[in-house]
């Protein structure tokens, strides 16, 4: 038998962590990507590579993909990542009560956490609020979004994939019994539209698989939800500095190059192509930034914009919904065979998302071929143009 | 909410250039790049053009705003326009045209690789905070040990390059950020990046007309950092001379 | 993504003013005054050429080289020539890293200089 091909649709961190695995696993992969990479949600992530403390308490199967995978990133692409740690500060007492409840979760997620006292967190990190009360270290980072994805593209690249950018996909290329046999694309750099066949087809568009299920007669349960992040023009810190409390509005400061990024909110919304962005939650980011980095109010705005979650799950409000991921084989779902969906997640476990969507394309077409991303280093971002 | 005209630069396949024109309602805040993604969200979905990041860390989208480069995520509209206005977005000089506002970054990003411009490093190494001003000052190490690192400023966005008269001349010219990212790492020890530095297309290429240092986004200050780099390919030669 | 149109006119570009900040003028001056003085350059050895042609010639010369044009035209070559050489003492000391950051003020001070030595020269050439 020849090698399988595969489609991957979308090139934002999933759909670039899925080339790579396929392509390690020995597909031909083609990947389909309307815009340049990482032009969606995964560009505009806030960047934190999450150590898991932030789901420790409410969400403790995402936090142990997160400090599972971060540790795996941190070895297979340093490139891209700022290593320094984080820390979660207490400035309320409200702030201070949550503090046991975190350390247990924490311990056991398998989270290492240390406290320090509110005097070394000043020593370390002189912008923090001076009134702080508790401050507590874990191991987060934060990554430069287009190169992780960069990273993997790359790598994909490397053993073979070929990425079509600036392409949409228009239509699903569907046989008689309403499988998907492929894609129609139309190449938007020179207007030619053509068909791609393939034996799977991964939709990885995260805030966007409805549009392609859609075209296959299929369904997701999925609820684009949004939030703002606002960039100030100073560095104020070395670390990821978060709220220690249940998660809520603008309670993460991170550093990036000489940038500080306040996030995040979290809403509803219908059209995902377009998100405005409001400039009330633009005060809200400086009034809830300046509580943990008082410093922000010196600074200058130097970018705003919004990124749009992709959350698994119809009901519930946004900060409710689980941020782990899941992976739909549509004959399953829709008696749809050739299609598999992957969304939900978090930047921080795009790598296991990839992991465990190729382990059920492989399942699907009867292949036997063990996961290996977690151990081979990537790329070069910048061998992606090369 | 303002009403103003965005002048886009179009290109398909092997097609002649040509500019669209777009009548656009903004917000005065908001930035050149939301009026580019609103024009291709609901006016015309073959418009191409490249962004990621939206806050000046990716490099992504840098364009030619009015005929001057700007990371049009961080160009506010009010800055570049008024009312009723018109805007002309064009893609980066001295690089090849992909489509409409798209440019191939891969020259820049081989030299980037030629000269091993660090994609990390501690923060101890980061530059200084612009022209005449040293170093941040003094962090303390982590009490986990080692050191602090960290993105470099140089977003290896292209926008020095664009604004480069030398590098419209000659595209083999290494060119402002990848000479900038030599005289960060230094010559000692570097045979290598000496030989790249002072090779023909190194810096005694550069006419310094300075305009790398007056478009770079992110402080890097390239012209300057390519004056000081010939001063260390001078110091390095004479060394050898003397023995 | 391959992609073979390159975005650029070449050394035109080098006089493109579009965009440019103080330092490209700078840049687009001191290209200009090149050319122009290697035009001249090889204008004066025509010129010299004309003079081995006979007295005739010569005294038609100098009777033209008398004309209000004519010295415009010389007061050209010495604006070129003091800014090129001023802008050249700027660049070479830029060159050893001196007043980088103050390349702008430079840029006006050789300017300034430029423009106050063709006016001497000016004054003294018209009135002579």
């Amino acid at each position: 038998m020849s090698k399988p091909h595969a489609i991957v649709i979308g090139a934002g961190f999933t759909g670039t962590a899925i080339a790579h695995d396929l392509a390690l696993r020995g597909f031909d992969v083609t990947v389909v990507e309307r815009g340049p990479i990482a032009n969606g949600t995964s560009g505009r992530t806030h960047g934190l590579l999450h150590s898991g403390g932030r789901y420790a308490v409410k969400d403790q199967e995402s936090a142990i993909e997160c400090i599972e995978e971060n540790i795996i990133l941190r070895k297979i692409v340093p490139d891209v990542i700022e290593p320094n740690g984080g820390l979660f500060i207490a400035v309320t007492e409200d702030d201070l009560a949550y503090k046991e409840t975190f350390i247990q979760g924490c311990e056991a997620c398998g989270i290492p956490v240390d406290e320090i006292t509110p005097q070394e967190a000043l020593r370390l990190e002189p912008n923090l609020n001076p009134k702080l009360l508790a401050a507590l270290i874990v191991p987060d980072g934060t990554f430069d979004p287009l190169r992780l994805a960069l990273s993997f593209a790359a790598s994909a690249k490397k053993n073979g994939a070929v990425f079509h950018l600036f392409t949409d996909v228009v239509d699903m290329l569907l046989d008689g019994s309403g499988n998907v046999t492929g894609v129609k694309v139309w190449d938007r750099t020179n207007g030619e539209r053509y068909d791609i066949h393939s034996d799977i087809v991964v939709n990885a568009t995260g805030a966007w698989v409805g549009q392609i299920t859609k075209m296959a007669h299929a369904h997701v349960p999925i609820k684009p939800t949004p939030g703002i992040m606002v960039a100030y023009d100073r560095r104020l810190v070395n670390r990821a500095i978060n709220r220690l409390n249940r998660p809520s509005d603008g309670d993460i400061v991170l550093p990036q190059r000489r940038l500080a990024v306040v996030g995040t909110t979290s809403f509803s919304i219908d059209d995902v192509d377009y998100v405005p962005i409001d400039r009330q939650q633009v005060e809200l980011m400086l009034q809830r930034g300046a509580e943990l980095i008082p410093a922000i109010r010196q600074a200058r705005e130097r970018g705003v914009y919004m990124a749009t979650r992709p959350l698994i799950g119809a009901s519930g409000p946004g900060r409710s919904i689980s941020r782990t991921f899941k992976a739909y084989d549509h004959k399953d779902l829709d008696n749809v065979d050739g299609l598999v969906t992957i969304t939900g997640g978090k930047a921080t476990t795009c790598r296991a998302m990839a992991e465990k969507t190729v382990d059920i394309v492989c399942q699907k077409l009867g292949l036997n071929i063990p996961c290996t991303t977690a151990e081979v280093p990537l790329t070069s971002y910048r061998a992606f143009y090369a | 909410m303002w009403k103003i005209t965005y002048r886009v630069h179009r290109q398909k396949g092997h097609e002649a250039p040509h500019y669209d024109t777009f009548q656009v309602e903004v917000d005065p805040e908001e930035y050149v790049l939301d009026g580019v993604e609103k024009i291709w969200a609901f006016e015309d979905r073959s418009l191409t053009f490249r962004h990621a990041c939206h806050h000046s860390t990716c490099g992504a989208c840098g364009m030619r705003v009015n005929g001057v480069e700007k990371l049009t995520c961080i160009t506010k509209i009010k800055d570049v326009t008024q009312d009723g206005g018109t805007l002309t977005v064009e893609p980066l000089r001295n690089f090849p045209i992909v489509s409409d506002l798209v440019v191939d970054l891969g020259p820049l990003y081989r030299k980037m690789e030629a000269v091993q411009a660090p994609k990390v490093h501690p923060l101890s190494m980061a530059p200084w905070e612009g022209e005449d001003i040293r170093p941040p000052k003094e962090v303390p190490a982590p009490p986990e040990g080692g050191e602090y690192i960290r993105l470099p400023d140089c977003l290896e966005c292209g926008i020095c390059i664009s604004a480069c008269p030398v590098a419209a001349s000659d595209p083999d010219y290494l060119g402002p950020a990848p000479l900038a990212a030599i005289q960060i790492q230094g010559l000692d020890g570097h045979p290598e990046l000496l030989a790249l530095a002072d090779s023909q297309e190194g810096v005694w290429r550069c006419h310094s007309a300075f305009e790398c240092s007056a478009v770079c986004p992110s402080n890097v200050d390239p012209g300057w950092r390519i004056m000081d780099l010939r001063k260390q390919v001078a110091t390095q030669r004479l060394k050898t001379i003397i023995g | 993504m391959k992609a073979d149109k390159h975005n650029s006119k070449g050394f035109w570009d080098w006089f493109n003013p579009a965009g440019r900040d103080v330092g490209g003028w700078a840049f687009i001056l001191n290209r200009i005054s090149a050319l122009g003085l290697a035009f001249y350059l090889y204008l004066h050895l025509f010129v010299l050429g004309k003079l081995a042609q006979g007295p005739e010639v010569f005294d038609q010369f100098i009777a033209a080289a008398k004309s209000p044009l004519y010295i415009a035209g010389e007061l050209l070559v010495i604006a070129a020539a003091l800014y090129h050489g001023l802008n050249g003492v700027r660049l070479v000391l830029n060159s050893f890293n001196i007043g980088v950051p103050r390349q702008k003020q430079m840029f006006y001070t050789a300017l300034a200089l430029t423009i106050l030595g063709t006016l001497v020269f000016a004054t003294r050439m018209f009135a002579g």
